[in-house]
């Protein structure tokens, strides 16, 4: 009985192993979370993507539910989940925007072009919507690092005591609204 | 006097080599936990790469970061912990001691373990079925010598 | 034209597959001979019209048909004609068919090569080798053949090859790994046409070794030059990263290593029988499981292979079938198994068995590294990465006590050893690494890491043990060439492997702990050292290969003011996708390595450089091809050169 029981050992393994296979193929192995889940949005102090004289902090933004969503012109899948944010907003979701600039160096400061980029981004959410109440422009990606952003589109989900509650990497369609955002959101409201 | 000069130059020739380099540090002590950061530490956004090696931003920004905490003077596991704090377990290459991740290290000492237990049952199954003399040990040795010398020869 | 004869070749050979598949094991379960004398020629003629079909795909490639898409995709007409035939295996459809020719080659070869069998064992390993031509035939009929075509519209020009595989490296190192994976399931197929047959004895074994061997060789050399390729190849000196990839290699390579030793002590002793078959079917499995994880894409891997869902579950399923099969017979037929032989603890038995437990583990540790991320997330645990400092530590420990038994592993005798006969040999042994060592470390370099000591330490111990066993058993004859002559080949592959083994822990120790490296910005006339080498920055000039153009950073290289060499590292664009390749300069040594990438240009005429000096790094490779010998010594044993006609009138 012993030795028999022995002899089935790898094969119960193997079909184990083949369940987790198979679990693994409707899974995006891309998909990523910040470490941020369930802290406080961390403190920062950033211009206005469109106006430098403009400030935000962390506490502007308490009192609220809102979306942070991470983007940038240089990145087609923004582009691509524009027309659903900006559907989201006229159901009344608000979304502030975190502007995540790639072609900024911090070794070559100086160079850059602010009122080239004022342009493209107004160019491009006059072509595909603008879903954002307003944008923050994170130029050195300091806030981007603090939040755990590695690239765009990220989105996070915070609450109104400013805590994160859902961090997603990858666009947002109506199939990942129903799924990972709505469930949370109503539970908000 | 002389040692001030031997000194003073020593302190140029390191200067003078280490302008060069892209990155600065007060001390090779320094250097080294910046190197071993950076090839522990995991490009969030790459396909399977460490920060060292990766051209991506986000893997430069992470670089620049350890740059910064490690000339702060932040220790290793200072390091890891910040960037853990932001990206989750997954940005550090040595995973983290959980009740789920210790089958990593419990399965393969219990494989040992199992290994050596199999061949010790074995020898007192052995030892057991037949009562075993000195005189038996003797011929036994005997035996398998002679065969040993033919199986050379 | 010719790529639909190609498919239609491939066809045919698909339906010869399944009459392999079909007759022989049905032959063979009723005892028709007929029908299995049949599975020689089928085998044969699977393998002709493989062949046919690949051929096609290379006239393809050559001819720079785009109306093929595989070619569009993956080739273009400024390639030159050598990376054009090697764009053949450049991609996915390719590569899977390059692996259907070496399966039906390998069928063919053991069809040729395995008359002194018994035909019911015969007939059954072909029958199982057929069916696995079979599942890989189908697939690449339904889900990925190479030869569809982009009609009516396709393009004047293709896509290239990816530049990073246009290297000497991608010509040899896919063939060789693809035969040491396959070639793995020539073992698989003797286990299981042993365990259908029901006769578990020794013979099985003995004729199994040979092949497994050479299967083996076959992937170490794959890894080996796998490994050169990455340190060359991709600009930052790195030769093993722990990716998915690669640990899909090392796991099939770690249990086969772990069944020749088991092979042999079941062939020679008759012990371990149940577990020796286990083994074989777990080596093949690991080859299927590796295929899966680099082509589905479940887990993230530096290699981009192109992943496809329903691919993806196609695999998963002939995984299951052909693993879920075999061991579901082995649990089935297995607990009749008796092991015959006695032997006590100080024997080589155990010290065998103890090397197999220690290879097992270290594919265990492979295994659960590679798989667990996967498995944690889904179990919504969050994300985790496994990588270097695991599995670095993980090994290391294993190294010590795996290490110490490899050197006293061939001293032991069969059956049992008076411990006080040894044990002047192993203290002589030791005594000798440890002062060697020293005096090799301590004379070249300043610092000693523990680790790196005990590490040196053991692979000395290896090569001492190993030449100590060889004068004993050299000088016990009259004349020095007697004794040298009177020594098997397999014990000499024995040697070849072992020490081959410890130039690879020496290699990967050494340069682990003494590489040196330096990221520097230059200007034209700039002197900068790395250990005592001066590394004289003279300019960069453009160059211009047939299908890339870039520029060639040219670096003298000094020691004690007399010139070394003159290292070129190229930073190359290609045409075709405008991509950038970093083509690391390295001059080789036998003690260390210079290697220099070229990286951006910075301002006011400045570049910056990266500069590496690796102690020791070859002896990794040189030590591979030296374990990698020890397979392919094996074939030129008279034991299984002979072809024992005995066995067959005993059958």
């Amino acid at each position: 009985m012993n030795r028999k029981l022995l002899a089935l050992a790898p094969l119960l393994v193997f079909v184990l192993l083949c369940v987790f296979l198979y679990q693994g193929l409707f899974a995006n192995p891309r998909e990523l979370q910040t470490g941020r889940i369930g802290q406080a949005m961390p403190a920062f102090n950033l211009p206005d993507l469109m106006d430098e004289s403009k400030r935000w902090t962390d506490s502007d933004l308490k009192g609220e539910v809102y979306l942070l969503n991470v983007w940038g012109t240089w990145c087609p899948t923004c582009l691509a989940e524009l027309g659903y944010l900006t559907e989201l907003r006229e159901q009344g979701v608000k979304i502030v925007g975190l502007y995540y600039e790639q072609g900024y160096d911090p070794d070559f400061d100086g160079q850059f072009d602010i009122n080239a980029l004022r342009d493209d981004v107004t160019s491009m959410l006059n072509r595909a919507g603008d879903p954002y109440q307003f944008n923050i422009l994170d130029l050195k990606r300091t806030l981007a690092l603090d939040l755990g952003v590695s690239g765009a589109p990220e989105t996070f989900l915070v609450d109104k005591q400013g805590t994160i509650l859902l961090h997603h990497t990858g666009d947002i369609n109506p199939r990942v609204w129903q799924a990972k955002f709505a469930p949370l959101m109503q539970e908000l409201q | 006097m002389r040692l001030v000069i031997f000194l003073a130059s020593l302190l140029i020739t390191f200067s003078a080599f280490a302008e060069q380099d892209k990155y600065q540090f007060d001390d090779k002590e320094q250097a080294v936990r910046f190197s071993e950061l950076t090839k522990e530490l995991r490009c969030p956004k790459c396909q399977n790469q460490n920060i060292a090696d990766s051209d991506a931003v986000v893997a430069k920004d992470l670089r620049d970061k350890v740059l910064t905490l490690v000339k702060d003077g932040k220790s290793k596991d200072e390091v890891i912990d910040y960037m853990i704090d932001r990206y989750g377990y997954f940005v550090h290459y040595d995973p983290p001691v959980t009740p789920a991740t210790l089958v990593l290290w419990v399965l393969p000492v219990l494989i040992v373990v199992l290994g050596f237990g199999f061949i010790v049952l074995r020898q007192r199954k052995a030892s057991v079925k037949q009562t075993w003399t000195e005189q038996d040990e003797a011929l036994l040795a005997k035996l398998i010598e002679q065969n040993q010398r033919q199986e050379q020869s | 034209m010719i790529p639909e004869l190609g498919y239609f070749s491939l066809t045919l050979a698909m339906v010869l597959s399944v009459l392999l598949c079909i007759f022989p094991l049905w032959g063979a379960h009723t005892g028709n001979l007929r029908l299995m004398r049949a599975a020689p020629s089928l085998a044969i003629g699977q393998f002709v019209f493989v062949l046919l079909s690949f051929a096609a795909l290379v006239y393809a490639s050559l001819t720079d048909d785009f109306t093929v898409s595989y070619v569009a995709y993956h080739s273009s007409s400024t390639l030159p004609w050598y990376y054009k035939i090697t764009s053949t295996w450049g991609g996915h459809e390719g590569a899977i068919l390059l692996w259907l020719v070496m399966q039906a080659g390998w069928t063919a070869v053991v069809a040729m090569r395995s008359q002194s069998l018994p035909w019911v064992l015969r007939a059954r390993v072909l029958g199982v080798l057929g069916f696995l031509g079979v599942g890989f035939m189908l697939y690449t009929l339904l889900m990925s053949s190479p030869f569809e075509r982009l009609l009516p519209y396709f393009p004047v020009e293709g896509r290239d090859l990816n530049p990073l595989l246009q290297d000497p490296g991608m010509i040899i190192h896919p063939p060789l790994l693809y035969m040491g994976y396959v070639g793995l399931s020539v073992s698989f197929s003797f286990a299981i046409a042993a365990l259908l047959t029901g006769k578990l004895d020794n013979t099985w074994a003995k004729w199994s070794r040979p092949w497994t061997m050479t299967a083996w060789g076959f992937l170490t050399l794959g890894i080996t030059i796998g490994s050169w390729w990455a340190y060359s190849e991709l600009g930052w000196g790195g030769w093993w990263f722990w990716d998915p990839v690669e640990n899909a290699s090392l796991m099939p390579w770690l249990v086969a290593s772990a069944l020749l030793h088991s092979l042999s002590t079941t062939e020679k002793r008759g012990v371990f029988k149940s577990w020796t078959v286990l083994l074989a079917i777990a080596a093949f499995s690991l080859s299927l499981l590796g295929t899966f994880i680099v082509r589905s894409g479940i887990i993230v891997s530096v290699h981009a292979f192109a992943s496809d869902p329903n691919r993806g579950m196609f695999i998963l399923a002939f995984l299951a079938i052909v693993v879920g099969g075999g061991l579901s017979l082995y649990a089935l037929r297995v607990s009749q198994v008796k092991s015959e032989g006695r032997y006590k603890f100080a024997s080589r038995e155990v010290a065998l068995w103890l090397n197999n437990i220690f290879l097992v583990v270290a594919t265990l540790i492979v295994l659960l590294g590679t798989l667990l991320p996967m498995i944690h997330k889904e179990l919504g645990l969050g994300s985790i990465s496994i990588g270097e400092p695991f599995f670095n530590k993980m090994f290391a420990i294993l190294l010590v006590p795996f290490a110490i038994l490899m050197g006293m592993g061939p001293l032991l005798r069969w059956k049992q050893n008076k411990w006080s006969m040894l044990q002047n040999k192993f203290a002589l042994s030791a005594v000798v690494s440890l002062v060697a060592t020293a005096a090799w470390l301590y004379s070249s370099y300043d610092v000693i890491a523990p680790i790196t000591f005990i590490a040196t330490t053991l692979a000395v111990w290896i090569v001492v043990t190993t030449l100590v066993d060889l004068a004993a058993k050299v000088t016990i004859h009259k004349t020095l060439g007697e004794g040298f002559k009177r020594l098997g080949l397999s014990y000499w592959a024995m040697v070849l492997g072992h020490v081959g083994l410890a130039f690879v822990i020496a290699g990967v120790t050494l340069t682990s702990a003494y590489s040196v490296e330096r990221d520097v910005s230059m200007k034209p006339g700039d002197t900068v050292a790395l250990s005592e080498y001066q590394y004289s920055f003279d300019g960069v000039k453009s160059i211009r290969g047939a299908n890339y153009s870039g520029h060639a950073g040219v670096v003298t290289v000094l020691k004690n003011d007399k010139q070394v060499t003159v290292l070129h590292a190229e930073k190359r664009r290609y045409d075709i996708g405008m991509q950038f390749m970093t083509e690391a300069a390295v001059d080789a040594g036998f003690t260390r390595d210079l290697y220099l990438a070229l990286g951006e240009q910075l301002s006011q005429g400045a570049w910056s450089l990266r500069i590496y000096h690796k102690p020791y790094v070859r002896w990794m490779w040189l030590g591979g091809i030296l374990i990698s010998l020890a397979g392919f010594l094996v074939l030129g044993d008279k034991r299984y050169r002979q072809k024992s006609t005995k066995q067959e009138a005993s059958a």
